[in-house]
């Protein structure tokens, strides 16, 4: 049994600042703003207009085409506007704004028990599919997709990933500890998907309560079992899990599906469980509030659309006496740094990490050129070597970058930047290199045509 | 709270290792050495050690301020190369040496060719070797083993014995950082914190002693290889030049290759170059090959690797369970590619050039040898022309190799009897003697060798000389005739240098007008001849 992947590195937890913290549940009072695109794939397409009454899981809109989720209500009230507000990318986005009655009053059809074990493998995708699922890892690829692929019976691994090895977010870890029962239930209704598949729950060792919680609601399912894995980062990256777990690495350009994995957030589990028993949309999931400018940090289940700020100032806002510097949702290696909070939580986030200091803005008044040292290539979770990626795309040898070096293998996870010595934004031009490489592929074929 | 927050891409998170962090670290992993050079050779060590430092940082230093560059000398790794260079020089080298070795390390070597990063020498030994070829004879006055003035490699090449524990307790080679003990516990706990490559170290260390073991003459004599790897820098080059980030390659595959390459020629050096610190230079070749080794090595990621293209088929066999050789299947599991055509080419160049030249130094070598055979029996003819042919004798060669490559005797000074025939007429009777001498006395050391032909009865026939590399007008009137005929036809007990005005006897020999130490080389020589004559040939002849 393997208990990691090759590379990675070990930042700093800071977990301690919010894991014992209880999930709580989080009503916000203000107006709630919903993305249309909370997901990976096309953007939903409105269903309601301005004025319309809706309650509380009733469809804002619909998924256009397979590859996209439907969008809930997570209140009661009144449509305000369809219009562009900004999101947290920064950027501005078709949204759909909802005038909170704060009475929460429920829409009809969901919040019966209903005998899951009747429910057949196409049901099952079919709830999930109307239940508007998408990954709750961070990326918010739609969940019914991941359960349709080509080959059922080749699946071999069913993987909750409850890794969370992102350091300050503890949301998972709290959802393993109060919800293991209704996890484990959910991934064997999965498990009815994959005949040849068993289940493995993957949590790193540094939630050993979760994982004791995770470990008694297995007893008795043959075909689940609990996985420890060290405490190294990305170990909740999908390629580090499978390679864990499974053994194998694979290229980007292939699917986990293609080498029998399957992996699901444990939060998105939750979810499919809900969805099954009770017939309940997404709207609502876990998220940490954590970071030193926090002055009382925890879990929350939060619902979407409600907007960061109002969580941070409902939940007790900024500690006294200190200034917030820095802001990112979801943890600090892969998350994205907001500029304001005024952004509402989408389905897919996890966690709002708010920081009186910017480690990023210290490294850059240090920054020197490449040393060579070797260490990016050392801690590469894909095996690649950033500095001479960084150097092939400094100076545009994007040919280098993709033929020799697979620069496109790159899974953006930041551990090549985060241990330069250097302080080079090994990351960040790697991103940009993928943009401007895509570019210009999608610049050539429309040459082509 | 409403002000705009703090953007970045994603990490926002960073390590707290940083570029002088790490040089803070090299520079505390220098410090046993540097201390045990200072207690060693006292207050001169420390001087040359801070003039170098303080040198080197004060470059860097100027060198941003004109050049208007962000504060590079701030982060410690010109205080390293400054650090390392003071432990290559001797310290009894004069006060300008470490401050000119650094303004060119940091200089020439570094800043010139855009700082930190970018160099693609290391400064330190550029530095180093800048300084041997300006100041060669400044840099070679070591304090240690006062009779001979020689470091202890240049003892090894002589063949004598050398204290191998205190080479490796407190370091003999001369310089300030010789105790390899102090440089093995500062390199050693740099490798166990993952600051320096364990590929690099371990393969240079382990492929020169390899091939000192192969082709050093001694074989795998533990005592032989152990005075090697403790002297002439090995040690220091080992952790701290080769391993110098910016200078040796990325993959590890890269840095095996440019490890061995290292320490290959580092021992091929100490086998057949002349040079004692040697290593310096092998260390920069293998920088220089750096840019080469980086753009072919480069390694495939884990999904592009043959072990992971077997587990996504399904085959999960470890890779030493796999067909092929194992070093084929080794390379192919770490993810590197086929060895390049053009090297392919190259190699097979080489070979092919290499067994020509091997055959036609085969084919040559009869040759050559009766060629050389023929060059020495006119010479001897030349001192002796009353014989015919010339035979060795046992009790001379024994005579000779018994003073195992020391001067004759001290009373001649560095006069060496190198071979003694007997020269026989037609009718096998013996006529005279032929004795090569040679002398390291001459103007600036450099060996005078000659021939002297003596008759039986001790008469010096003539004296020739077969290499002479003296002042040219000066010293080098020892091969005329008014000089060198002087010796011939006299029988006497010893020669003597005249200095004033012309000779009156035999013994006196009239020296060449401002050129007496050749004079004198030759004279002393000479008499080493005679010395020789008297008491191997004469002492032989009365007890036969």
């Amino acid at each position: 049994m393997k208990k990691t992947f090759r590379g990675g590195v070990h930042p700093e937890g800071h977990k301690e600042l919010s894991r014992d913290c209880a999930l709580k549940a989080f009503d916000p009072k203000g107006e709630m703003v919903f993305p249309l695109s909370m997901h990976i794939g096309k953007p939903a397409k409105p269903v309601v207009q301005k004025g319309d009454e809706v309650k509380v899981g009733q469809m804002l809109a619909e998924a256009d085409g397979f590859v996209s989720a439907h969008v809930f209500s997570s209140c009661s009230g009144k449509v305000k506007a369809v219009e562009d507000r900004r999101v947290l990318t920064g950027q501005q986005a078709p949204c759909i704004v909802i005038e909170n009655d704060s009475s929460f009053t429920p829409a009809d059809g969901f919040g019966d028990e209903r005998d899951v074990d009747a429910l057949s493998g196409a049901d099952i995708v079919k709830a999930v599919k109307d239940a508007g699922i998408v990954g709750l890892g961070g990326a918010g690829f739609p969940t019914h997709v991941k359960l349709s692929p080509k080959a059922p019976e080749s699946i071999k691994y069913v993987i909750a990933n409850g890794a969370e090895c992102e350091p300050y977010l503890s949301c998972n870890d709290q959802l393993m500890r109060t919800k293991a029962g209704e996890i484990v239930s959910g991934l064997k209704q999965m498990l009815r998907l994959f005949p040849n598949a068993v289940g493995v729950i993957a949590i790193e060792k540094n939630k050993p309560e979760a994982i004791l919680a995770m470990q008694a609601a297995c007893e008795g399912a043959e075909k689940i079992q609990v996985w420890p894995l060290n405490t190294k980062y990305p170990q909740g990256g999908e390629r580090s899990l499978i390679q864990a777990i499974a053994g194998v690495d694979f290229p980007a350009s292939k699917l986990p599906a293609d080498f029998g994995c399957l992996v699901e957030n444990v939060g998105t589990i939750y979810a499919i469980w809900r969805a099954l028993r009770y017939g309940e949309p997404l709207f609502t999931h876990t998220l940490t509030l954590t970071g030193d400018a926090v002055k009382n940090p925890g879990n929350y289940i939060v619902r979407d659309g409600t907007l960061f700020s109002e969580l941070l100032e409902q939940s007790g806002g900024i500690k006294e006496g200190v200034t917030l510097k820095k802001a990112f949702c979801g943890g600090p290696m892969m998350g994205i740094a907001l500029s304001s909070l005024n952004v509402p939580i989408q389905k897919q986030n996890n966690g709002l990490t708010l920081l009186t200091f910017d480690e990023v803005e210290e490294a850059e008044k240090i920054t020197t050129p490449c040393l060579r040292c070797g260490r990016c290539t050392t801690v590469c979770p894909q095996g690649l070597m950033p500095e001479m990626l960084a150097e092939a795309a400094e100076s545009k040898n994007y040919k280098r970058y993709e033929k020799k070096l697979y620069g496109l293998e790159c899974i953006q996870c930041g551990s090549c930047a985060y241990i330069c010595p250097a302080k080079r934004p090994l990351t960040q031009i790697f991103k940009h290199a993928k943009a401007e490489i895509l570019a210009l592929k999608r610049a050539e074929a429309g040459g082509k045509k | 709270m409403n002000g705009i927050l703090n953007l970045s891409s994603s990490p926002h998170a960073r390590d707290k290792w940083s570029t002088a962090f790490i040089m803070k670290c090299v520079l505390a992993a220098l410090l046993p050495v540097t201390l045990v050079g200072i207690i060693s050779y006292g207050w001169n060590a420390l001087l040359v050690v801070v003039l170098a430092v303080v040198s080197a940082v004060l470059s860097e230093f100027l060198f941003d301020k004109l050049t208007h560059r962000t504060d590079t000398w701030k982060d410690y790794s010109a205080a390293v190369t400054g650090l390392l260079l003071a432990l290559t020089l001797s310290p009894l080298v004069p006060w300008y040496i470490p401050i000119l070795g650094s303004v060119f390390a940091i200089l020439i070597a570094k800043c010139c060719f855009g700082g930190i990063g970018r160099n693609f020498i290391n400064p330190a030994l550029a530095g180093r070797c800048f300084l041997m070829v300006s100041f060669s004879s400044q840099m070679t006055i070591f304090p240690v083993d006062s009779v001979s003035g020689a470091t202890p490699i240049a003892n090894l090449a002589l063949g004598r014995a050398v204290d191998i524990t205190r080479m490796f307790m407190t370091g003999e080679s001369g310089v300030i950082g010789s105790s390899v003990l102090a440089i093995l516990i500062g390199g050693m706990i740099l490798w166990a914190f993952d600051f320096i490559h364990g590929q690099i170290c371990f393969s240079v260390l382990g492929s020169f002693t390899v091939i000192l073991a192969l082709f050093g003459g001694q074989g795998f004599d533990a005592g032989f290889l152990l005075a090697h790897l403790c002297g002439g820098g090995v040690v220091l080059g080992a952790f701290f030049m080769a391993s110098d980030y910016v200078t040796s390659p990325v993959s590890r595959l890269g840095q095996f290759v440019y490890g061995v390459l290292i320490g290959t020629l580092g021992a091929l050096f100490r086998i057949m170059g002349g040079s004692a610190d040697s290593f310096s230079y092998s260390v920069i070749i293998g920088n220089l090959f750096t840019p080469l080794i980086d753009t072919y090595i480069v390694q495939k990621p884990f999904a592009y690797r043959r072990s992971a293209l077997r587990a996504q088929n399904g085959d999960t066999r470890p890779w030493y369970k796999c067909p092929g050789t194992l070093a084929k299947v080794y390379l192919y599991e770490k993810g590197y590619k086929r060895i390049p055509g053009a090297v392919k080419t190259l190699m097979l160049i080489m070979l092919v050039t290499g067994l020509a030249l091997t055959g036609a130094y085969y084919l040559t070598k009869a040759p050559i040898e009766r060629q050389q055979e023929e060059t020495r029996r006119l010479a001897f003819r030349e001192v002796l022309p009353d014989a015919v042919s010339f035979v060795e004798k046992s009790e001379y060669d024994k005579a000779i190799s018994d003073k195992a490559g020391a001067p004759w005797d001290k009373e001649f000074g560095a006069s060496y009897v190198n071979e003694a025939l007997v020269g026989v007429n037609e009718q096998g009777e013996t006529v005279g003697y032929v004795i090569g001498v040679s002398s390291k006395d001459g103007y600036k050391g450099d060996a005078i060798r000659f021939t002297v032909g003596l008759l039986s009865d001790g008469t010096v026939k003539r004296i020739s000389f077969t290499e002479l590399n003296q002042t040219p007008g000066l010293g080098m009137q020892a091969d005329e005739e008014p000089f060198k005929g002087q010796f011939s036809d006299k029988n006497v007990d010893r020669f003597v240098l005249n200095k004033s005005g012309s000779s009156t006897s035999d013994e006196q020999i009239d020296t060449i007008t401002n050129a007496s130490t050749t004079s004198s080389a030759v004279v002393n020589a000479v008499n080493a001849a005679l010395d020789f004559y008297r008491e191997v040939i004469k002492e032989g002849a009365a007890n036969e």
